[in-house]
C-alpha cells in the first residue's frame, strides 16, 4: 500500500490515548489494591465497615475508623508512594546507564541516602525536614561518587558503573553499621530501621511531603520520556538525533536522587523494587518510555502496597520489614536476569 | 552555488593530539562527497565535527550558511543526520520505532508522533526499500538491512546533509553496491548534501562526485575521483605501492594493491 492512498499503512506505534487508557486501568487497580490492604490486617475490619467509613457513615471515635485511617492508611499511602518512586527511579537509571540491572538500590543511591539519614539522626536533626534533607544529600553524594569513579574520559561504561555502585553500596552499608555500633541505645532502633526498609513508622505527614515531590518529579521526567528512548539507542546516536545528553543525565540523576532520598529517609532501604517492576513492565508493554514510565511507576506502587500488606500479615500479629519481602522476591529474580541476559540486554 | 555544509580551516584535538589540522570542505545540495584516507587520518573526526558532536578548537563549521557553534542539538538534528559506524540497541525496538526516532527533533512537548511524522518515516522506509521490515525487531535484521534502516532513520530527520561513517564496512559485495547506489540516488533526488567516509576506494571513486583524501588530519588531495585517485596520491597517503587503471564498465579509477 502506498502512502497517500487514504490511510497510512503503518500507524504510530504509540499514541497518547493508549498511554492514558493503560494508565487509567492501572490507577483503578491501584485503588482496589489500596482498599484491599486497608481491609487486610491483624484487627478484623469487614468490607462493609470499610465502605461505611468511606461513605461517611462512621462516627469519629470508632475504633475501626481509628485503625483504618490513623494506622493503616498512612502506611498504605507511603508504601504506594515509595513503590512509585523506586520503580520510576529504576526505569530512568536503566535508560541513562543503558543497563537493565541498574536500580537505585544496586547503584548504592539508597544506601547513600540511608547513610545521610543516619548521619542526620546522629546530629540530632528533625525528622520532618532535617533528616530528609540529609538523606537527599547522601543520595547526591553517592551519585557524584558513581559518576566520578565509574566514568572515564571516553564515556560511561555500564559495567564499570554497576560495579562502582556495588562497591559504594557495600562501603556505605559498612559506614552505617559503624554508626549503629557506636550509637547510643535510644537511637539504635531508629537507625537499624533504615537498613531493612520498614514502613511501620509511617505517618500521614510523610506522604504529604513525598507525594508532591514524586508527582513533580514524574511530571518533569515524563517530559524526557522521548529523550530516554533515544539514549537507549546509544549516547552518540541520541546526540545526533537531537538530545542534549549531558543535560538529560544531569536532570535525571538529580531528580531521581531527590525522590529516592526523600523516600529512603521515611522508609529505609527497600531493595529490588526498582529492578523487578520496570523489567516486568518492559516485558509486558515494550521499551517505549512514554508508556514504560507511567506503567512502571503505578505498578511499583501496587507492588509495594501488596508487599507491605504481606509483611504485616504473614506472621501476624508480628511484622516483617517490607525490605525482607522485596529481597526474598528480588534476589532470585536478579539471579534469573543475570543467567538469562548476562549483564547486557539484547532485547526480548 | 549554495553550500549546505562548509568547514573552514577546522582544527580539532583530542587531549594533545591534533586529529584535524586545518581542513576545508564544502558540500553542495545533491552532491556526494567521499572521504578517503588511512586509519587515524581523521575521517570519523571530520564527520563528528560536521555534526557538532566534536567542537573544533580552530576554524569554523557553517550549516546552511549559519555557524554551527552554539546551536542546540534539536536545531542541528533538523539540518544534519549521521549514520554512525556502530549502532547498538540495548532494548528491543521495532524498525518503525527506530525510524521514528529520526523524527525526535521535529516533535512537540511530550514527543508523541503525529500522522505526518509517521508518513515521513514511512516514506523514508520506502526510499531505502525497507518498508517490508517495518514491524520487525531491529535485533533480527541482517547487516545490510540494518544499514538501510539506519539510513531511513537519517532521512526521517529531513536533514539537508547526511553523513555516513563507513556504511559498507561489514557488508558483502552486493550490499556495498546497494548502499552506494542508494546514497547516490538519494543525494540526487532529494537534493541532499551527502558525505561518505569509506575504506572502499573503488566504490567511492565509482559513485562520488568528489573525493577528499586525508592524511594525518590534513587534506592531501581534493577533486573529481579521476584527479584524486592517482598512483602518486594513493601511494603517498596509504604508504603502499599500487597500480591504478580504470574500471572497464564505468571508467572510474580502480586501485590494485601490488
Amino acid at each position: 500500500m502506498k502512502p497517500g492512498s487514504g490511510h497510512l499503512p503503518c500507524k504510530a506505534p504509540l499514541s497518547a490515548s493508549r498511554v492514558a487508557l493503560v494508565s487509567a486501568g492501572l490507577i483503578l487497580i491501584l485503588f482496589v489494591t489500596i482498599l484491599f490492604s486497608l481491609w487486610m490486617g491483624t484487627a478484623d475490619v469487614s468490607m462493609g465497615q470499610l465502605l461505611n467509613l468511606f461513605s461517611g457513615g462512621m462516627e469519629a471515635g470508632d475504633t475501626t475508623r481509628l485503625i483504618v485511617l490513623k494506622i493503616r492508611l498512612p502506611r498504605v499511602l507511603l508504601a504506594g508512594l515509595a513503590g512509585f518512586c523506586l520503580a520510576l527511579g529504576g526505569v530512568v537509571f536503566q535508560a541513562i546507564l543503558g543497563n537493565p540491572l541498574a536500580d537505585p538500590f544496586i547503584l548504592g543511591v539508597s544506601s547513600g541516602s540511608a547513610l545521610g539519614a543516619v548521619a542526620g539522626i546522629m546530629l540530632g536533626l528533625g525528622f520532618t525536614v532535617g533528616v530528609p534533607l540529609a538523606s537527599f544529600g547522601g543520595a547526591l553524594l553517592s551519585i557524584a561518587l558513581l559518576m566520578a569513579v565509574g566514568t572515564r574520559a571516553m564515556g560511561m561504561e555500564s559495567s564499570t558503573i554497576l560495579l562502582t555502585g556495588v562497591i559504594i553500596n557495600a562501603f556505605f552499608s559498612a559506614v552505617i553499621m559503624f554508626f549503629i555500633a557506636t550509637a547510643a541505645d535510644d537511637r539504635l532502633h531508629t537507625m537499624l530501621f533504615w537498613l531493612y526498609g520498614d514502613l511501620s513508622q509511617s505517618r500521614m505527614s510523610q506522604s504529604f511531603i513525598v507525594a508532591p515531590a514524586a508527582l513533580a518529579a514524574f511530571g518533569i521526567l515524563y517530559g524526557y520520556a522521548g529523550h530516554l528512548n533515544l539514549v537507549t539507542a546509544g549516547e552518540d546516536a541520541a546526540l545526533q538525533l537531537g538530545v542534549d545528553t549531558q543535560r538529560l543525565k544531569l536532570v535525571c540523576l538529580v531528580l531521581v536522587s531527590l525522590i529516592i532520598g526523600v523516600v529512603v529517609s521515611f522508609s529505609g532501604i527497600i531493595g529490588f523494587v526498582g529492578l523487578m517492576v520496570p523489567h516486568l513492565c518492559r516485558m509486558a508493554f515494550g521499551s517505549d518510555h512514554r508508556m514504560l514510565m507511567p506503567v512502571s511507576a503505578l505498578s511499583g506502587a501496587i507492588f509495594l502496597i501488596l508487599a507491605d500488606t504481606l509483611s504485616r500479615t504473614i506472621i501476624s500479629p508480628s511484622e516483617l520489614p517490607v525490605g525482607v519481602i522485596t529481597a526474598f522476591l528480588g534476589a532470585p529474580f536478579f539471579i534469573y536476569l543475570l543467567r538469562k541476559r548476562g549483564s547486557r540486554w539484547n532485547g526480548s | 552555488m549554495e553550500r549546505v555544509l562548509k568547514l573552514e580551516g577546522v582544527g580539532f584535538r583530542y587531549d594533545r593530539l591534533w586529529a584535524l589540522r586545518g581542513v576545508d570542505l564544502e558540500v553542495c545540495p545533491g552532491e556526494l562527497v567521499g572521504i578517503l584516507g588511512p586509519n587515524g587520518s581523521g575521517k570519523s573526526t571530520l564527520l563528528k565535527v560536521a555534526d557538532g558532536i566534536c567542537i573544533p578548537q580552530k576554524g569554523k563549521v557553517l550549516l546552511g550558511g549559519r555557524p554551527l557553534s552554539g546551536r542546540g542539538r534539536r536545531d542541528v538534528a533538523r539540518q544534519v543526520a549521521m549514520v554512525a559506524q556502530e549502532n547498538h540497541f540495548r532494548f528491543s525496538f521495532s524498525v518503525m520505532e527506530v525510524v521514528l526516532m529520526g523524527r525526535f527533533a521535529h516533535l512537540g512537548r511530550f514527543h508523541f508522533e503525529r500522522p505526518g511524522d509517521v508518513r515521513v518515516a514511512w516514506e523514508a522506509l520506502e526510499a531505502t526499500r525497507s518498508s517490508e521490515l517495518a514491524s520487525r525487531s531491529i535485533h533480527e535484521l541482517s547487516g545490510g538491512e540494518k544499514q538501510r534502516v539506519l539510513i531511513a532513520r537519517a532521512l526521517a530527520q529531513e536533514p539537508r546533509v547526511v553523513l555516513l561513517d563507513e556504511p559498507t564496512s561489514f557488508l558483502d559485495l552486493r550490499f556495498k553496491k546497494e548502499i552506494f547506489e542508494l546514497v547516490s540516488s538519494l543525494a540526487r533526488h532529494k537534493a541532499l548534501g551527502v558525505v561518505v567516509v569509506s575504506h572502499d576506494i573503488d566504490l567511492s571513486a565509482n559513485y562520488c562526485d568528489r573525493i577528499l583524501l586525508l592524511r594525518e588530519g590534513r587534506v592531501f588531495a581534493e577533486g573529481p575521483p579521476a584527479d584524486v585517485i592517482t598512483p602518486g596520491n594513493v601511494e603517498a597517503v596509504y604508504e603502499c605501492p599500487v597500480v591504478v587503471d580504470s574500471n572497464p564498465a564505468t571508467g572510474a579509477p580502480r586501485v590494485s594493491v601490488l
